[in-house]
């Protein structure tokens, strides 16, 4: 149906992941073809909107009011999505997103296994909104958190509901927002500050990133709310110099904001001042540490202090201040509005509300995933993730970045909450969650994680700086074939020492990618010292690959995939690989349709 | 305000730290980046104590932790020799040849498997003493560059500093020796930087550099007599005794 009353909304996805698939060229075309267009009898307003989460399917344009979502849009489909679906009402089934768990085509995208499971707070407005249009904002109910607390609420009304909430930092360690609110407005010492940890760090987590791109005014808002709880009258966002697009749309929002009355001198005529400024990060990894944060601010060098004395109580220059992040921030706005119960309700007992997931590796769906607290990992990744990409055996996932730890296929019930997974032996952290399939080696996992931690420890405490620098020694000579069997037990007895002894939660959490592998993957550390094999075939030094005579159909795939003619064999006739030219990629392994391709251990001695 | 410090009850005052009351006593508790008169930096690790404060007790560092009232502290524990065991081996396979390291090595029977050794000695432990030294004295021609395993001490890109004075602060503060500095034909060499010595006038012994003589100079806004600390102290002593016998 082809309704002519109705005014249409085109938002195209302008995310950086959409971004690099040139949507904003996309939504250029789409501009200038609607401009004057004489066939075009709707109204129709074009939207750039931040990230849509599905960034693997993009560049993502969606239509309302008939929430038709169209996936992969390239700048060619232009002309065929005006002239069908926004003159004439046409769907576009090409365009439409295939659901691999349902096995269907889906109109509109919240109809989809990737968004069905989720539920939206922190990323309520992102993709529907343009960030730079301070209205569109407004119109989903912006900025009315702050005119209820400036002129309904006193400051100790604000952080009882904030703590009633049972709103936990997002950003890591969980520690209660509002607690931390209630200790830092309990000091009688001003200046105080209030601070957004945009310093996101760990690999593969970029949900502060799309926060802080697709919907900057949450943060300024919740800013504010906490400045006028704790007293505060200016606040800082350190923001990390690589996210150009953040900077670029925090400090567009910052400067819209401050000439709509929200920021600055008496806002909206309540008397009460505050402001914000952004400080950009030089990209050093400790810095989304809390004191080494504060530290960069200062213009010192980004390295942690001990805490013996809380930053609520002694933190920038010396003064009370609120650090939380970005995800946090943006929770803040709609438990104001909507009260601490609607927000209890939702998620778990002692974990309320949502949390953010970034899902990344070896999964269908990768992207930005919101879900409540105490979802199951397995739900996260097999319903909404929609399960491991080439239906390969599913090994384990790794949670909370460098700080995080594995989990295993035979844990994948447990729920997604700070508790739980600190249990495992892994953490929630920033709520980076990459998925592995056979063929991601565990002890390379752990060596992976200790190179990027020697680099971006910040070097100040001898555990962490050398602690840190043995286990990754001790882990390349394990994946090099020159590992003993001691050697498993100095991992585990040095790592509790560095957890123990070092002087900032980097280092204190550092040992957790080494530790659970070992926990949970120690037959796969048994195989590379003892057997000399990589199991997965990662580790090149441990592995060999040769074809399996009974299986083998000669069919010839494995011959075609090798890169580098190391497969010999005529149809229908067992093939066979020579070992000498064989670079061990590992493609004939994952290209053979029987399973004929076998992996062996190393292939001289070590 | 009252703290027990191995079952024996010790004073200390509101914002002192447990490093400083337990060396205030003689109590021992190892460090190698604390030095009387600076603020605690907590990067050795070594001064891990266990703090009991009532039922719950956690390790910390004795030269960043700020004492309160009550706590029990126990400064050797089974767990405790056993961390300290651990950084005395990542610190002896940094600096395996270390004089300083060594008798550490020693007191706490460390030993370092031989598969461990890496062949990048370096003395300087990272403590940063150095620095804070180089800090205090209003120079800072010297700080802490990079991060992680590349961290090191050193002047803005390695280039010799004009900020520096060659006073050799630094090197008088680094407990292992790990500073250069080399004396010879009237010339100090530090830092890659080259200073004029100059010889104090009444013993002519060279005892500092120009530069540092200059920067103190500039401070004080007062000329200085040329005097080593020795020859100064004698003629200190002397005009002491001087006086003395007039009253005796």
């Amino acid at each position: 149906m082809h309704d002519t009353t109705i005014r249409k909304k085109i938002l195209v996805c302008c995310g950086t992941g959409c971004l690099a698939n040139n949507s904003y060229s996309i939504y250029e075309r789409f501009v200038e073809k609607l401009k004057d267009n004489p066939n075009i009898t709707v109204e129709t307003s074009i939207k750039a909107t931040g990230c849509n989460g599905l960034c693997e399917k993009g560049p993502v344009v969606k239509i309302q009011p008939d929430d038709i979502s169209y996936f992969k849009v390239s700048i060619e489909d232009v002309d065929e999505i005006i002239e069908k679906t926004i003159i004439n009402g046409q769907i576009i089934n090409r365009l439409l997103y295939l659901d691999t768990n349902q096995k269907k085509r889906i109109v509109n995208h919240m109809d989809a296994s990737f968004y069905k499971h989720q539920h939206k707070i922190a990323l309520r407005n992102i993709g529907e909104i343009d960030p730079l249009c301070i209205e569109d904002y407004i119109e989903r109910d912006g900025y009315k958190a702050l005119h209820k607390i400036l002129f309904e609420m006193s400051p100790e009304e604000v952080i009882d509901e904030v703590e009633k909430s049972g709103l936990r930092g997002r950003g890591g360690a969980g520690f209660p927002t509002g607690v931390k609110w209630r200790t830092c407005a309990s000091f009688n010492n001003f200046p105080k500050y209030v601070i957004c940890n945009g310093d996101e760090g760990d690999p593969g987590a970029f949900m502060d990133r799309s926060i802080m791109e697709g919907d900057p005014n949450t943060i300024i808002e919740g800013m504010i709310i906490c400045g006028y709880a704790i007293k505060s009258n200016k606040g800082f966002l350190y923001i990390r110099d690589e996210y150009e697009l953040a900077l670029k749309n925090m400090q567009a929002a910052i400067d819209n904001a401050r000439s709509h009355g929200y920021l600055g001198k008496n806002i909206l005529g309540s008397g009460f001042d505050f402001d914000l400024e952004i400080v950009r990060g030089g990209g050093a990894f400790v810095c989304g540490e809390s004191s080494a944060l504060m530290a960069s601010i200062e213009g010192n060098v980004g390295e942690p202090r001990a805490k013996y004395i809380r930053s609520v109580e002694k933190g920038l220059w010396d003064q009370p201040t609120v650090l939380n992040n970005v995800e946090t921030w943006a929770n803040i706005p709609p438990i104001i509005l909507n009260g601490a119960n609607w927000f209890k309700e939702i998620g778990t007992d002692t974990n309320a509300g949502t949390k953010v997931f970034s899902l990344v590796g070896k999964v269908k769906n990768t992207g930005l995933v919101e879900i409540p607290m105490g979802t199951k990992l397995s739900e996260l990744v097999f319903d909404i993730g929609g399960g491991i990409i080439n239906n390969r055996p599913f090994k384990a996932v790794q949670t909370g970045g460098p700080s995080g730890g594995c989990i295993p296929k035979e844990h994948m019930d447990v729920p997604l909450d700070f508790d739980s997974l600190s249990k495992m032996g892994s953490m929630m952290g920033s709520g980076g969650v990459i998925v592995m399939d056979d063929t991601t080696c565990m002890v390379e996992i752990a060596r992976y994680y200790m190179d990027f931690l020697s680099e971006e420890s910040c070097g100040k405490c001898t555990t962490c700086r050398e602690g840190i620098k043995l286990m990754l020694n001790i882990l390349t000579n394990i994946t090099e074939g020159k590992g003993e069997l001691e050697d498993i037990d100095v991992l585990e007895s040095l790592g509790n020492t560095i957890i123990k002894a070092s002087l900032c939660a980097l280092g204190k959490t550092a040992p957790n990618p080494v530790l659970t592998t070992i926990r949970y993957f120690r037959d796969e550390y048994i195989d590379h010292i003892v057997n000399k094999k990589c199991p997965a075939g990662v580790c090149k030094n441990l592995t060999t690959y040769f074809i399996d005579e009974e299986t083998c159909i000669g069919c010839g795939i494995c011959r075609k995939k090798c890169p580098v003619d190391a497969i010999s064999g005529s149809l229908k006739e067992v093939h066979v690989i020579d070992e000498g030219i064989c670079i061990k990629c590992g493609n004939c392994f994952t290209a053979c349709p029987k399973d004929a391709v076998k992996i062996g251990g190393a292939a001289y001695a070590y | 305000m009252l703290i027990k410090i191995d079952g024996k009850t010790y004073k200390g005052h509101p914002g002192e730290t447990l490093m400083e009351v337990a060396r205030r006593n003689g109590i021992n508790i190892p460090s190698l980046c604390y030095k009387k008169g600076f603020e605690g930096l907590g990067r050795c690790r070594l001064c891990l104590v266990e703090v009991s404060e009532g039922k719950r007790s956690k390790i910390v560092s004795a030269c960043v932790y700020p004492i309160k009232e009550g706590i029990e502290v126990t400064t050797i524990t089974d767990e405790i020799i056993k961390m300290r065991k651990d950084i005395i081996l990542l610190l002896l396979l940094r600096a395996p040849d270390n004089e300083y390291i060594q008798q550490l090595v020693k007191e706490y029977e460390v030993k370092a498997p031989e598969r461990y050794i890496q062949n990048d000695n370096d003395d300087c432990i990272l403590c940063g003493l150095c620095v804070k030294a180089c800090e205090k004295l209003g120079t800072k021609a010297i700080s802490l560059v990079n991060r992680g395993i590349t961290k090191k001490v050193s002047t803005p890109y390695d280039d010799p500093s004009k900020d520096c004075i060659g006073c050799g602060a630094c090197a008088e503060t680094c407990p292992t020796n790990a500073i250069k500095l080399e004396e010879s034909n009237g010339i100090r060499t530090i830092w890659n930087r080259d200073f004029d010595l100059v010889k104090c006038s009444i013993c002519g012994k060279y005892y500092t550099t120009l530069d540092a003589l200059k920067f103190i100079e500039d401070k004080l806004a007062s000329n200085e007599e040329h005097i080593c600390d020795t020859c100064k102290k004698k003629s200190t002593a002397s005009k002491f005794k001087e006086s003395f016998q007039h009253i005796y």
